[in-house]
């Protein structure tokens, strides 16, 4: 009997594995100075006690995320007794790690439904993916809150596939407030979702008006109006609720944030100058241009009728590649994309490719944080050429591998496009 | 004017009568071995204009001068500050502050005082406190090594001025390079100008000096020559010497009295010696190590409730993470021997790089904790962990980020109805006496160092002017990377778009279910 035969199996494994990491981690947080749980998750249950007062979550310092967040969690500002509130405590690092496997549990369903891969495939990847890998489990059971961004696309991925438009719509929106990012799904699922999709026949028309015309679906109406109305609403709601505070730290800070702390992105040494006023003439000012042109236009329109899931990939991958500030909980953003991709690569087609882009790619991480160690912990100036020449090879190794993803991404039609679920 | 001088003597230093004679004119002081305190208040009058204007337009201006060199406590005078110069200011009309107390804060400390406007510059007492607080409502500090920019402008002013003893005035003026600490102070109530100056220690060969006799009938000096002893009760402190206003006395008179003191000091070899584990990194930890009669109990009366507290000083380059240090749980402060943080305020953005910061950086109150034990071997340390901002770019990769030694000290609860403001020689508004009750008796613990600023290596982007990696090439290399990047994306997709467009004519059209079909 394989491991991997029975779906049961894999998520209560899953399960077990999350469980264990949030008990050790109640433990690690009672026995020891050094905590377990993320400092974030600080922030997040310190906003949540804020709002169990009716005062603003954003009354803490550094919570840029939306209120939502802080309602969720306010059973963690339930007092109580000492095993009571180690319970309460842990109530948004169990609810990240549900999310967690929920969203596994729609990866699964996806690629049995809309892919045909037998379960035991499906189950294959997104076990080593997502569902038993440790970093996934360790992130959200520390108190992360970038598992809820996975469920949010995965759910994005699924209502789109089940041709579920007002649904994908509200959950676009949602997703957009959240955590800004998702928005350039927007664009791929729309140009993806043309007549044929919903059942039309092949366009035989080619003059420029009926195209024109054409574009304009039911479904593509749905989706658009359901996702603008949700993402009003909710900041609407939110800004009635905690005014401008509220929009200046989920959205205005990512726009005129001045921490340029040490990241991954080949931007940082640049902006560390910028900030300090020594550079001339500002590149930097026009970063987003590379970023969106590929991650909004250029890979959507090439990309998104082939493979959905692959030009989504391609773009989280290029949005992250290519952004100003990068930290590793960035890289969750595309893990849960990768389980649609990887089956049919190159980099498993090939293993000497595959095997040489982990190796890249993980070589590429160690040099830039041996160096970030020699900063941080040793005291070393190791800003140029350590951290700049790291960042820019990292850059460079993830550049190549984007490559990879939108050639594989070219030649995926016949692969997996996904197969209308008949009703 | 008036001038107050006193001379304070440790019960074993020497003392014959011919080392201070008064006459009618003069009092001859020689080769006295005493600490000293000249204490001088200024009518709004005798000040310069540019001081009269900013001290009319302030409720309260208080400055708190100590300096970084290391010396003994002088009882009654035992409080401490951190090495550096402390305003504590609140302004006549609560938004009526302006430039010119910044602007007579550079001419008369120079222009290392890095002070723009108040409202700028100057930090709101706590944000956090458990306490009750009374203190200015504007704070500011800034490392102030040396007192010569003060000299100098003394010199060019108020001495220059003057047509007769303008030696005298000099002279008077440079002695201020030797002192300990200098208080300034002023108040719209007494519209008087007070400036105490103390010398911990006399210089090479004693105190030697002719005090003259005022010109004006209406200024006075007085003169006292004092010991001081532990009172009868716990909190109190008894003094007894001779007393004398020189030109009115015939002969000083003998004196003793005793009064209640906020400060005391403890026995010499309760001290602590303040450091930085190396490596630094981005994230220093202070350690403040105590000696074992440094954490024991003060002779505070046994009903009296007390503890051990520290009070930091820190510049905007340093800084505390206020929700890692007010944290209440027992494991991260039992490992660094801390009980509780008691106030913070001023800076505390856990984000922001330094030259994005204008406040000059932040207050912390701590109380530490203590070893059960009462028999301790050696010292107790109390670790803070603090945290780095980014510095400006330099040419060598690192900048030097200075924090001056805080202040520890116990504080103890005195009974009601004590009465501190008897105290002729009380000192308050020292910063950290504000965050305690109005009756609060504080045990000094002495630092023991040469120089009470640590210096801390900050690692900094290295811009050099030439070489590979000059500040241009860096942008031209990130921006070359970049586009490299982008244009190796953008081929890829062209690819994919001409190899697609070349196979469309060669297959099948699309089903309406949007897949290929596949027969």
């Amino acid at each position: 009997m394989g491991l991997f035969d029975s779906a049961s199996r894999v998520f209560v494994a899953a399960t077990v594995l999350r469980l264990v990491l949030l008990v050790y981690g109640g433990w690690q947080d009672a026995n020891s100075a050094v905590k377990y749980t993320d400092i974030d998750y600080m922030v997040f249950t310190d906003a949540a006690r804020y709002v169990s007062t009716g005062e603003s979550p954003y009354a803490r310092d550094t919570y840029r995320y939306t209120p939502l967040l802080a309602w969720m969690l306010l059973p963690t500002a339930w007092e109580g007794s000492a095993p009571w509130a180690t319970l309460t405590f842990a109530f948004g690092k169990a609810l990240f790690a549900l999310a967690d496997v929920l969203a596994g549990w729609l990866v699964v369903q996806l690629l049995r439904q809309c892919y045909s891969f037998p379960t035991e495939r499906a189950l294959r990847y997104v076990a080593a993916v997502w569902l038993w890998n440790p970093m996934v489990a360790n992130i959200s059971t520390r108190g992360s809150s970038e598992g809820l961004l996975g469920v949010l696309v995965a759910a994005l991925l699924w209502a789109t596939l089940t041709r579920k438009a007002v649904l994908a719509g509200v959950i676009l929106g949602l997703a957009v407030h959240f955590k800004i990012y998702p928005f350039i799904y927007g664009v791929s699922i729309l140009w993806w979702w043309d007549a044929q999709r919903d059942g039309a026949a092949p366009d035989t028309k080619s003059d420029l008006l009926s195209r024109i015309t054409g574009f304009v679906t039911a479904s593509r109406v749905k989706l658009t109006l359901a996702a603008l109305v949700t993402f009003v609403a909710l900041n609407l709601a939110m800004y009635l609720q905690y005014g401008m505070p509220f929009v200046h730290h989920t959205f205005f800070h990512h726009l005129t944030r001045i921490d340029h702390r040490h990241n991954f992105s080949p931007y940082s040494t640049l902006l560390y100058l910028t900030s300090a006023d020594v550079v001339t003439f500002h590149f930097e000012t026009v970063a987003f241009l590379p970023q969106l042109l590929l991650a909004v236009i250029a890979l959507p329109l090439v990309l998104a009728k082939k493979s959905l899931a692959t030009a989504m990939l391609a773009q989280t991958f290029a949005f992250v590649t290519f952004n100003k500030v990068c930290t590793s909980q960035y890289f969750l953003w595309y893990l849960i994309l990768l389980p649609f991709y990887l089956p049919s690569s190159s980099l498993i087609r090939k293993p000497a490719l595959g095997i040489s882009a982990a190796i890249f790619w993980v070589l590429g991480q160690a040099l830039w944080l041996s160096q970030g160690y020699n900063l941080e912990f040793l005291g070393l100036s190791s800003f140029v050429p350590g951290l700049f020449l790291a960042s820019v090879l990292f850059f460079g190794v993830n550049v190549w591998i984007l490559g990879i993803i939108v050639s594989d991404g070219g030649e995926s039609e016949d692969v997996n496009n996904p197969v209308r679920i008949k009703p | 004017m008036k001038r107050r001088i006193t001379f304070f003597q440790r019960p074993e230093a020497p003392f014959e009568a011919n080392q201070a004679v008064l006459t009618s004119k003069s009092l001859a002081i020689r080769g006295l071995d005493a600490a000293r305190e000249d204490r001088v208040t200024f009518g709004l009058d005798d000040l310069p204009q540019e001081l009269r204007d900013v001290l009319q337009q302030s409720h309260e201006l208080r400055l708190r001068w100590t300096t970084e060199r290391s010396y003994d406590a002088v009882t009654p005078l035992a409080s401490r500050v951190s090495p550096g110069l402390h305003v504590h200011y609140t302004p006549l009309a609560a938004e009526q502050t302006s430039e010119a107390l910044c602007s007579l804060l550079r001419t008369v400390f120079g222009a290392g005082v890095d002070c723009t406007k108040p409202e700028d510059t100057f930090i709101t007492p706590p944000l956090l406190s458990t306490r009750f607080a009374a203190s200015a409502s504007l704070q500011f500090y800034a490392q102030l090594p040396s007192l010569q920019p003060l000299v100098e402008f003394i010199q060019s002013s108020a001495c220059s001025q003057r047509k007769v003893g303008g030696a005298e005035c000099n002279k008077h003026a440079s002695s201020l390079l030797t002192a300990e600490t200098v208080d300034i102070d002023y108040d719209s109530i007494s519209h008087a100008l007070t400036v105490s100056t103390l010398w911990a220690s006399a210089p090479n060969g004693g105190w030697t000096e002719d005090i003259q006799k005022p010109a004006s009938g209406a200024d006075q000096v007085e003169f006292g020559l004092l010991g001081a002893e532990p009172g009868i009760e716990p909190q109190e402190i008894k003094m007894g010497g001779l007393l004398a206003v020189v030109g009115q006395d015939k002969k000083m008179k003998p004196t003793m009295f005793s009064f209640p003191s906020r400060h005391h000091p403890l026995p010499n070899d309760a001290g602590y010696v303040v450091s930085f584990s190396t490596p630094t990194g981005l994230h220093p930890t202070m350690s403040i190590s105590i000696t074992p009669s440094g954490v024991q109990r003060p002779p505070a009366p046994s009903d009296a409730t007390c503890a051990l507290h520290t009070y930091l000083t820190l510049p905007s380059a340093v800084f505390g993470d206020q929700y890692q240090l007010g944290t209440s749980d027992p494991l991260f402060l039992e490992s660094h021997n801390l009980a509780a943080l008691r106030a913070v305020a001023g800076e505390t953005d856990l984000e922001a790089p330094d030259w994005a910061v204008q406040r000059w950086g932040s207050n912390w109150l701590f109380e530490l904790t203590t070893p059960s034990t009462d028999s301790l071997q050696s010292n107790w340390t109390a670790t803070i962990p603090l945290h780095l901002r980014y510095l400006a770019p330099s040419e060598s990769g690192y900048q030097t980020a200075d924090v001056p030694w805080p202040v520890v000290f116990w504080a103890c609860t005195a009974e009601d109805g004590t009465k501190m403001g008897v105290n002729p020689f009380d000192r308050t508004n020292l910063g950290w006496d504000g965050l305690f009750g109005p009756r609060t008796m504080f045990y000094q613990l002495h630092p023991k160092g040469e120089h009470l600023v640590e210096s801390v290596d900050v690692p900094v982007l290295k811009l050099t002017g030439e070489g590979l990696f000059k500040a241009k090439n860096i942008e031209l290399g990130t921006c070359i990377a970049i586009l490299l990047g982008f244009l190796w994306v953008l081929w890829r997709l062209v690819r994919v778009s001409w190899s697609a467009s070349v196979s469309a004519e060669s297959r099948p059209a699309r089903s309406a279910d949007g897949h290929v079909k596949k027969e």
